[in-house]
């Protein structure tokens, strides 16, 4: 079978994973962005937050190495939420299901909860406790800063410790019934996957051309008018893709993020950009 | 005046760390504002530039991944700068925003240079080594700190005039520039998880998503949602044909 591939040596699926490791994992996950960079983000900070649940999950060395070269992919999700992933992916590697599926929702999950983070925290926690610190403070009250940090991490480290025993406890559940097929639910979870990649290509890439190209009395925005007329979003689409095409023919990631910073910096002196 | 430099100098690593790890929160101007003025002597001072710069501050998060003008340098140079020229507080902001333009900046470059660091963190996971992974993260953090506690020690021990003037001397092109790019790096991302994911059978499902997003400006949730739909409803076709094939057999081996 093709997926033997991606599967463990150690086939054992016992329940190892305690409010312990899940604990030392919800402070390890301070650390997210500690490595963070263009090539995969928030990966190594994610391998560093999961090492607790994976240490004791894979005895063996080479499943160890194997699971960890898979977490050392790119991932990137909102900061605060990131628990709750982590649960569902510990659940997921103590069942030893095979990495397509793991990756698979990995890549389903970080998507959805990135932008319900940036409602939740960027619009709304944070403006709120914010506001309410800065109203005092701009009066020279001392409290204001206290109250808003108290305010504030009170939801911060309540979502994270509840999302990460829930992420593992749905994980589990989840897993008992699925394990049977576990062939269609790695194809599913690649559905879920490659369909928020779509979204997250239209939502997360900002890349326009603001030139406004003038032909005798008549000024044509360039981006406005001939550009989203015909597909909005193509510009990030097909950088995307360009990026895509060059990775499969042997460019490294590193020249790619060389090349979009000197295409940004040229761009923008030129007036392209 | 060294004294007082490099007290901010340690503020600023610690709430340079804050900013992407921790998240305690404790990097905002707010907060910043009460720190500085206690250095500085001057706490009345620092909270109310505090709460001004926090209020200007507020809409500028790190929504869908692009960074803002970064709000720890900016915080702790307009709090010294208000209470160090006993200046008006609102004019803190002007003398802020162009540092933390520029700062931005410079985050741009440091998250490229962390870039091929990653090949030999995927060497230490090929080991299993998880010591290894641990120092690489915490090593970021160090670097990262540092060069915070650097940006924030200059301006303050040779006076804000001075690095304001060569702050405005950088030219736009280029920090705009960085900024553009920032704003194409994720594709990069996209492009490698498309080469490990990608087959031919799923590209309708990445072009599904796109238009999802593009022409309904649907939520990502939503998108998630229906793209959970369409895979639960192939789960079932694939699940219900393969148990069929498997019932006739059985009923082969009866006759």
């Amino acid at each position: 079978m093709e997926s033997n591939i991606e599967t463990y040596q150690d086939p054992s699926t016992d329940k190892v994973i305690t409010k312990k490791e899940l604990n030392r994992m919800v402070w390890r996950s301070l650390f997210l962005q500690a490595s963070f960079n263009y090539e995969r983000m928030q990966a190594c900070g994610w391998l560093y937050s999961m090492i607790p649940a994976l240490e004791k999950i894979h005895k063996n060395k080479q499943d160890l190495a194997k699971s960890m070269k898979m977490h050392m992919e790119f991932f990137n999700t909102h900061p605060f939420l990131v628990t709750f992933i982590m649960g569902i992916v510990a659940a997921m590697e103590e069942n030893k299901e095979d990495q397509e599926t793991i990756r698979g929702i990995k890549v389903a999950t970080m998507g959805p909860l990135g932008g319900i983070g940036d409602a939740m925290f960027w619009l709304t926690a944070l403006p709120i406790t914010a506001g309410i610190g800065a109203s005092l403070a701009i009066d020279g009250n001392i409290l204001g800063p206290i109250i808003f940090l108290v305010l504030f991490n009170i939801i911060h480290f309540g979502l994270r410790f509840g999302l990460m025993s829930y992420g593992y406890n749905t994980g589990v559940r989840a897993m008992q019934s699925l394990k049977e097929n576990t062939k269609y639910v790695s194809r599913a979870a690649n559905i879920v996957g490659l369909t928020v990649i779509g979204a997250l290509i239209a939502s997360y890439i900002s890349l326009k051309i603001p030139l406004v190209v003038t032909a005798g009395q008549a000024k044509v925005a360039l981006q406005a008018d001939v550009l989203d007329k015909v597909l909005p979003n193509m510009l990030p689409f097909g950088y995307t893709i360009l990026m895509y095409y060059l990775l499969n023919k042997n460019f490294s990631p590193v020249k790619l993020i060389l090349v979009t910073v000197i295409i940004g910096i040229v761009g923008k002196l030129v007036g392209f950009l | 005046m060294f004294g007082e430099a490099l007290l901010i100098a340690i503020w600023a690593f610690i709430a340079g760390i804050d900013l992407f790890d921790g998240l305690t929160h404790i990097h905002r101007p707010l907060v910043t504002g009460l720190v500085v003025g206690l250095i500085l002597g001057d706490l009345q001072t620092g909270l109310i530039t505090g709460a001004t710069l926090e209020l200007v501050w507020m809409g500028m998060v790190p929504l869908a991944g692009a960074q803002p003008p970064n709000v720890v340098i900016g915080g702790i140079i307009g709090c010294a700068f208000a209470i160090l020229t006993q200046q008006d507080p609102k004019l803190a902001v002007g003398v802020a925003v162009p540092f933390a333009v520029a700062v931005q900046g410079a985050i741009t470059l440091m998250f490229t240079i962390f870039s091929p660091i990653m090949h030999k963190a995927d060497i230490y996971a090929e080991n299993a080594d998880t010591k290894a992974i641990a120092r690489i993260n915490y090593m970021g953090m160090l670097f990262l700190g540092l060069f915070y506690a650097l940006i924030a020690f200059l301006p303050i021990y040779y006076g804000a005039d001075l690095a304001k003037s060569v702050v405005s001397s950088l030219p736009q092109w280029f920090i705009g520039g960085l900024s553009v790019a920032g704003g194409m790096m994720p594709a990069i991302g996209f492009a490698m998880l498309l080469k490990i994911m990608y087959k031919r059978e799923y590209a309708m499902f990445l072009i599904t998503g796109f238009i999802l997003a593009t022409y309904l400006k649907l939520p990502l949730l939503a998108v998630a949602i229906i793209a959970v739909c369409v895979a639960g409803y192939d789960y079932y076709i694939n699940k219900n044909n393969t148990d069929k094939p498997a019932k006739r057999e059985v009923r082969s081996h009866g006759i």
